[in-house]
This record gives C-alpha cells, sequence and structure tokens, in this order.
C-alpha cells in the first residue's frame, strides 16, 4: 500500500496506530493493522484492490468524531482515511452546488460559499471539525434538520470505490437520475457499500432573519408541552432544543451564561422572510408563555445569539464539568412522548443510582441522554452501559428509533434485532450486498447477524465459498 | 380467500400486456400471500395502484398476473401530534387528504389526478406536483415502509419517527422503483400543517430567460415559496410563484415579490386553484408525456434543446419547475421518427447540463420502438442490475419495464 500512497502516507508504528483505534466512542477500541491515507479515486481503487486480493477488511474513515464506533478498526483490517482529500472542486452558486472530495470538514463548504450569500445546511455539533465523508457514512443531522432535512436531502450525487473496484457516479446533481435511487442507500450506510471520493451537495441561500428565543420552565413536562403546541400550531422551527435541569447547569459551567436554575429550558430558532418569522416567533413565545414558561430571553443581538448556541453546543462537552465520565446516547421517540419518556428516564437512572443529563432536538424527538458515571467506581461504568441500552429499549417500545442521528456503528448492532425483525434485517443486507458481494467494507458494523451474499434464505446452510475455505462468515 | 384471483378485465393491461390474472388483496398479509402463491409457480407479476403513472417504463416482457393494491386502503395509524400517518398502498391521495384535513394535516405533494393516484403508486413512481419546490420529492416524505417481497416475505424500513438513521434506507430506496424491487405495501408519512393562507403571484408573458432569471431573484427576494412553475403560453410564459402559510408571512412574501418584478397579479382561491388546475392540465394531455432535468441555470439551453421535441407533439403542453431544474411536457405523437431524433437530441443535450436525463413518461408503441423511454444507461448501473437480482432473483417483478431492461 506504501507503494500506492507514498511511505508518508501509511501508518503501521504502535504510537501512530493509536490514533485509529477508535472514532469518538472511546470506549471499545482495536488496533488496525494500517493505516491508509490515499489523495485521489485512482489511489482508492488500487488500495480496494490489493485489500480484496489480499483479503484484509476495510473501514472507511473521516475526521473520526463518529459517536458509534462507525470507524472503529475491524480485527485485522485496515482503515483508509480520506482525511488527505480535502480539496473543494467545484462552486456553482448558479445553481446552488457545490463539488468537494469527502475529507472536506462540514463547516468549510459554507466557509466556501457564504460570500455567495449561501450555506451548506446539515449542522451537526461537531461540524468544525467532522468530514463531509462522515456525514455522507452518517446520515448526519444537527440541529437545523428539523426544518430542512438530513444529509440524504442533500446530497446530489455521489462517486463511489466499490469493493470490486468499480468507481460509479450515483445521481445528479439534476434531480431524478434514472434508475433506483442508490444514494439513498449509500447515504447512512454507515461505510458498508464503499468507499467516497467525491460528493456533490445542495446548497441552500442564507434565509433573511433569524430570530431565537430562550425560554425557561419548571420541568422538562412544560417545555415538552411546548414543544407539542408550537409544533401543532403550524410553526416549522428552524430548530427546537431542550435541555434539562443538569444540561443547563453543565452548559453555565462551561460557557459561564447566566443561565437561571430551571428544570429545563428550550431554545428556538425560527429562521426565513422577516415577516413570516417575525410573526412565527410571537407565535410560538405565547404558545411558550401558555405552557408554562418561566421566563422568555430574546437576544438584544446576534452576539448574544451565538453565546445562546454556543451553550447549547457546548452542552455535550461541558457535562465533563459536572461528572468525570458520560455516556451519549442518541434515540428517538415521537414528539408527543417527550415528557413522558424523561420522566420515565429519570426514574430508570434513579433505580440504578446515576444521574442523566438530557441536551437533544426536541423538535423530531431525538433525545440524547448523557448517562454521567465516575468509571473510578467498580461496576459504574458497566451500570452506565446498562442504563444506557434500557434508554435504547424504552425508545424502541415507544415507537421510536435506536439512533436519529449518530448511527448503528459497532455499538448499537446488538440493538438492530430488538428495532427490526430479521426479514428487515436480511432485505437491507440484500442491499448491502449489491454493493460489496465480498463484505470487504466495515464488516461487523450495522447488522448483527452475517449473512453471505448469495446466500438463500432460510435455515443456515454453508455458502459454498465457506466449504471451499475462501471466505468466513463476517 | 380475499386474494383469489378474478376474471381479467381490459384495464389489468399494463402499458399493452395483458396478464392471465389479476389479484385483489384486501389486507398486507393477503397480499403477501399472493406473492407467495406467484413465487411458488414462478409467474410474473405487476403492480397497480391508481394507473396514473402506468404508462411509465417499457412494457413487461413477461406477465402472468397484476395485483391491483385498490382493497389496501386503510390508514393504519394517524398520530397529528406527532405529524405522522401510516397508510396501506391503495388509499388514494385525495382521500388520505380528506382524512387528515379536519386535523389540519397535509401529505405535502400534489401529482396530478388525486382522485386517482393512490400514496403506493406515487410512492412506487416518484410523482409529484409544484409543491416538490419546497416540500421536496416523496422520498423526503416517507419516512417508513412496508414492503412485500417478491418471495413473499414481508420487510419494513425506516419508521415512524422522522428523524432515524438505523439500518439501510429502504423508504427511500423504494421510492421511483416502479414496483421492481418489491410491492410497496404500505408507507409512513410525514405530514405537515395545513397553511392558513395560500395566494400565488402570477406573471404574463416571459420569456425563458426572464424564467431563467426566477432562482436568483427568488435568492435575492429571500422568499420561500412552497411552488414555482411557469406555464407555456404561446411562445412566452406564464409565471407562477406560490406562497402558503401564516397569513401575515404569506402576504409579506407575495408583496414583495410583485413589488420586485414591478407589477404581476395576485391570486387568491378560486382563481389561483383555477391556475394551479391549469398547471396540471398542461403536463397531463396526450400520449406522449417527458421530464426533462437539467441544472436550473442552464434553463435557456434547455428550452433551445427541448424546442424540436415541443414542435413535433401537437397539442403539445409544457411547464417548467425553474427552481428544481425539471421541465415537464405533454403532447400527441407527430411523426414517431421525428419525434425519436427529437427525443435524442434533447437527451445528447441534457446530459452535460448537471447529469440530465429525459425520460418520455408515456409513449405509444410506435415511439418506443424507436426510442428507449429511460434514455442511456446511468451510473451504477450495475449496481441497479445486482439490487434486482437481489431482491427478485428470478426477474418476476414487471420484468423489463426499468431502466437498462431491469
Amino acid at each position: 500500500m506504501a507503494e500506492v500512497v507514498g511511505p508518508a502516507n501509511v501508518i503501521t508504528d504502535a504510537a501512530g496506530l493509536l490514533v485509529y483505534e477508535a472514532d469518538g466512542l472511546t470506549h471499545g477500541r482495536t488496533r488496525p493493522t494500517i493505516v491508509v491515507l490515499p489523495a485521489s479515486t485512482d489511489e482508492v481503487v488500487r488500495i480496494v484492490a490489493i485489500a480484496r486480493e489480499a483479503k484484509v477488511p476495510l473501514v472507511p474513515r473521516g475526521a473520526g468524531t463518529g459517536l458509534s464506533g462507525g470507524a472503529r478498526p475491524v480485527d485485522g483490517g485496515a482503515v483508509v482515511s480520506l482525511a488527505r482529500m480535502r480539496r473543494i472542486l467545484e462552486i456553482d452558486p448558479a445553481n446552488g452546488w457545490i463539488r468537494v472530495e469527502p475529507g472536506v470538514v462540514n463547516l468549510d463548504v459554507t466557509r466556501a460559499v457564504a460570500g455567495a450569500g449561501m450555506y451548506y445546511a446539515p449542522d451537526p455539533s461537531s461540524q468544525g471539525v467532522c468530514s463531509i465523508g462522515g456525514n455522507v457514512a452518517e446520515n448526519s443531522g444537527g440541529a437545523h434538520c428539523l426544518k430542512y432535512g438530513f444529509t440524504t436531502n442533500h446530497v446530489l450525487a455521489a462517486r463511489v470505490v466499490l469493493s470490486d473496484g468499480a468507481v460509479v457516479d450515483l445521481g445528479g446533481p439534476a434531480a431524478d437520475a434514472p434508475g433506483y435511487d442508490l444514494l439513498a442507500a449509500l447515504v447512512g450506510s454507515e461505510g458498508l457499500v464503499g468507499i467516497v471520493t467525491e460528493v456533490t451537495l445542495r446548497l441552500l441561500p442564507k434565509p433573511e432573519i433569524t430570530r431565537t428565543f430562550f425560554a425557561t420552565f419548571p420541568s422538562t413536562d412544560e417545555a415538552g408541552n411546548a414543544v407539542s403546541g408550537i409544533i401543532g400550531a403550524g410553526i416549522l422551527p428552524a430548530a427546537i432544543e431542550m435541555m434539562d435541569r443538569l444540561a443547563i447547569e453543565a452548559a453555565k459551567a462551561a460557557t459561564g451564561l447566566d443561565w437561571p436554575d430551571v428544570g429545563a429550558a428550550l431554545l428556538m430558532d425560527a429562521d426565513g422572510p422577516k415577516g413570516e418569522v417575525e410573526h412565527v416567533a410571537a407565535r410560538a413565545i405565547e404558545i411558550a408563555r401558555a405552557a408554562g414558561a418561566l421566563e422568555i430571553r430574546v437576544p438584544r443581538d446576534e452576539a448574544e445569539r451565538v453565546l445562546m448556541w454556543k451553550g447549547r453546543k457546548s452542552a455535550f462537552a461541558a457535562v465533563g464539568r459536572i461528572s468525570p465520565s458520560y455516556l451519549v446516547e442518541d434515540g428517538v421517540i415521537p414528539r408527543s412522548e417527550i415528557a413522558r419518556v424523561l420522566r420515565e428516564i429519570e426514574r430508570m437512572a434513579r433505580e440504578v443510582g446515576l444521574r442523566v443529563a438530557n441536551v437533544f432536538h426536541a423538535g423530531d424527538g431525538n433525545l440524547h441522554p448523557l448517562v454521567l458515571y465516575d468509571a473510578r467506581n467498580p461496576g459504574e461504568e458497566e451500570r452506565a452501559a446498562t442504563l444506557g441500552g434500557e434508554i435504547l429499549r424504552l425508545c424502541i417500545r415507544s415507537g421510536g428509533s435506536i439512533t436519529g442521528e449518530h448511527g448503528v456503528g459497532a455499538e448499537k448492532v446488538q440493538y438492530m434485532a430488538e428495532q427490526f425483525g430479521k426479514d428487515d434485517l436480511e432485505t437491507m443486507a440484500r442491499v448491502r450486498c449489491a454493493f460489496d458481494g465480498i463484505a470487504l467494507m466495515n464488516p461487523g458494523k450495522v447488522f448483527p447477524t452475517p449473512r453471505l451474499c448469495g446466500e438463500k434464505p432460510g435455515p443456515y446452510r454453508p455458502h459454498p465459498a465457506e466449504v471451499a475455505g475462501l471466505a468466513e462468515r463476517w | 380467500m380475499g386474494a383469489a384471483p378474478r376474471p381479467v378485465e381490459p384495464r389489468d393491461a399494463v402499458l399493452g400486456v395483458t396478464p392471465r390474472m389479476a389479484l385483489e388483496p384486501a389486507t398486507v398479509d393477503e397480499a403477501a400471500e399472493a406473492m407467495r402463491a406467484l413465487a411458488a409457480d414462478r409467474l410474473a407479476v405487476a403492480f397497480v395502484g391508481g394507473a396514473t403513472d402506468l404508462d411509465l417504463g417499457a412494457p413487461p416482457t413477461r406477465l402472468d398476473a397484476v395485483l391491483h393494491t385498490r382493497r389496501l386502503d386503510r390508514i393504519r395509524e394517524h398520530a397529528p401530534s406527532d405529524q405522522i400517518v401510516a397508510v396501506e398502498a391503495g388509499m388514494t391521495l385525495a382521500e388520505l387528504q380528506r382524512r387528515l384535513a379536519p386535523h389540519h394535516q397535509r401529505l405535502a405533494i400534489d401529482p396530478p389526478l388525486p382522485e386517482r393516484a393512490t400514496v403506493g403508486g406515487i410512492v412506487a413512481a416518484n410523482a409529484f406536483g409544484p409543491r416538490r419546490t419546497r416540500y421536496g420529492p416523496i422520498r423526503d416524505l416517507v419516512i417508513g415502509i412496508t414492503v412485500v417481497r417478491a418471495d413473499g416475505v414481508i420487510a419494513r424500513g425506516g419508521g415512524k419517527v422522522v428523524k432515524n438513521v438505523a439500518g439501510f434506507d429502504l423508504p427511500r430506496l423504494f421510492c421511483g422503483s416502479l414496483g421492481t424491487l418489491g410491492l410497496v405495501a404500505e408507507v409512513v408519512f410525514r405530514l405537515h400543517p395545513l397553511p392558513e393562507a395560500s395566494a400565488t403571484a402570477v406573471f404574463e408573458g416571459l420569456a425563458g430567460s426572464d424564467v431563467q432569471e426566477t432562482i436568483p431573484v427568488l435568492r435575492e427576494l429571500a422568499v420561500e415559496p412552497t411552488a414555482v412553475a411557469a406555464l407555456a403560453a404561446g411562445g412566452r410564459f406564464t409565471l407562477a410563484v406560490r406562497f402558503e402559510g401564516f397569513a401575515p408571512g404569506v402576504s409579506a412574501q407575495v408583496e414583495r415579490t410583485l413589488a420586485r418584478a414591478g407589477g404581476g397579479d395576485r391570486l387568491e382561491g378560486v382563481e389561483e386553484a383555477a391556475l394551479w388546475a391549469r398547471h396540471d392540465a398542461l403536463r397531463a394531455g396526450g400520449n406522449v408525456r417527458a421530464k426533462a432535468t437539467f441544472a436550473p441555470a442552464a434553463l435557456v439551453r434547455v428550452l433551445d434543446a427541448l424546442a424540436p421535441l415541443r414542435g413535433a407533439l401537437p397539442g403539445e403542453g409544457f411547464v417548467v419547475h425553474p427552481t428544481l431544474g425539471i421541465a415537464l411536457l405533454a403532447g400527441n405523437l407527430g411523426v414517431p421518427a421525428v419525434v425519436a431524433r427529437a427525443v435524442a437530441s434533447a437527451r445528447a443535450a441534457l446530459g452535460p447540463l448537471g447529469n440530465g436525463s429525459l425520460v418520455l413518461s408515456a409513449a405509444p408503441a410506435e415511439l418506443r420502438a424507436l426510442a428507449d423511454v429511460w434514455g442511456p444507461e446511468p451510473g451504477g448501473i450495475e449496481v441497479m442490475r445486482r439490487l434486482k437480482r437481489e431482491l427478485d432473483p428470478e426477474a418476476r417483478l414487471a420484468p423489463g419495464r426499468f431502466v437498462g431492461g431491469i
């Protein structure tokens, strides 16, 4: 592989590999055999050919900010880091498109087009460091996807290297490319279908104005009702975020914001044309008051608005101020269940003697419970992990999902079979087989039950390749 | 058994191919049972909803049965406060909207013929209308799906929540798959509130270059229209820009748009509805229909490229969705060879414009004999063929109807 990318762009020494043992999910590590950093589609093709020949599984990796272990190496596998492929290839403001390599940082897309009055909408909290390739793999969301959608709504075309070495161009960027919507299968496939080497993204014009308010409530019950009331009134906020008491406390500790000590707070953005937005913001504030808001704060200027959002966006990391360790969960529930589910989470946490902070995208019911623990106390980490799992099960029981934006990765594989039936999973696995018939790409992630491609469904029968000793079940 | 075949009628034909049996299952389980029976006998089958997009694609190379979704017409779950609905494939769009309206909600998609078009058919055919401008294609509204595979297995993807990245995205993958990967049996949709007000700004007598200018102008105005369409009228265009939402916002945006143009009319109520009905009629007439897609900023060149085709279709209707980069043509077949040549030249011109395409969404056999309705094979065709083999290994689901002979 060194011949393909140059010796400077392969990592095989123990110290260098250490960085790649995990992604943003740091409990659970695997040392890769090698990390290779290609600089072009052609180099990726040659790496894939070598890996295919040597039967070495490949784990594609962007910025490594993922929170589900999707970029965690697999045993005996290689990591393909796309960090060197970070060129912006083409900006087309007239059509509202930009073509980039996968290593480009999310926020740099917006920076590149801000001069033209445009921006790239998906805004995961890690947008200052996470890469577009990773966003495509995870179908990343962010606070503002309530109104603007997820990565899948903004990817217009992609170039992908498949495990058989084929380079395929999927999608437009013009609308409705004939054929199956393979981009739909690609975006959110968590690195299981191929290695993306180019992406064309949709750009949006910057909204004329944004109105923001911060509202405090006695408890998450009232805050949850306010969210339901706002959405129920036909308002589509750009973002509506909720923090509970612990999360507010943490954000305050980290940022010095003068937020009060209350049971819950909402932070809402409405954006768009001036007349519409002012009307909507005023109505939302009325609804929040009627739902029992204690106090409503409207930022006096942009600086104060940015500070409010900084408080929200720093909340994850800020939890480190009030707890030595914590787990980040990511589950989704129907919006109308927020108040009930948060009470239930609190009860479950109390039962096992742990605390859970909640800071999340309330508009779409995407919870991010942060399970606080102290790894120095024997057994506490295990209890935290168990509680995290029980919270996911609660999401499933409530009609929701085990992940809204972080992905299944390595972490949630075991819960897939609780959310989906075996026929559902087997059908998804067939889709994967259409792209990667030899399970070269990121094996062991997402799907709990191995399936060899070309295998007839039904009771286990050894695949001919297994019998011949050519393949192992992954 | 509700899934027992009934006698075949002329309306059971799919693209001119008449099956030997017709099935009308009343439940998803019955549909699965019927599919298992067809699988056991290795019979080929096509799925039919309201037949509004039944002309799309090539005639199936083999067809033993049609499965109508007409009796799969129940709402399985409507959670107004979560703004989602789970509905069986055979419910018509109009009926669904009637059931949602008392809750002040709608499915924000508006293809023509809603009294006939079924939700399953809309998903399978990727049908859309002018509100796609704001709400996106059906793939942006589908959050969960239940399909019956070729082997009769019932499989689900997505779920009942809008935000969900667990597993592969089967709901979107089935959008536009035209019944060649499986039967779309039930769909969960994201809903939107019914707007409190609606108004359309209308501008008459525009040239193609004026329509192309719509995109930067709307961007500069920072307005958020729900629909933007240019209706061909003589050699010129009538441009319609629709705003929906809260009354103050709608008014402010319409007035701002009219002020920028220094003219134009504001339509509401009956007049507004008539304009959009005219839009639907323009794209739905005749026996030849086409959808062209392209880089939106290249509209003037696209209009030139489509001119020969428009000229070859007597009684032609033409609408452009300029911000989407989509043009829809409808008319009657003139001289087939002339139309086929015009299709080929249009495709050659559209390809370089953002990988644009032209699909014949309806074409009589004489035209199909001369022009592939789908056009050149798209990128990823080999993956598409493998996907078809994975989900329909015996090629029994409308074989040959889809892109590249799939």
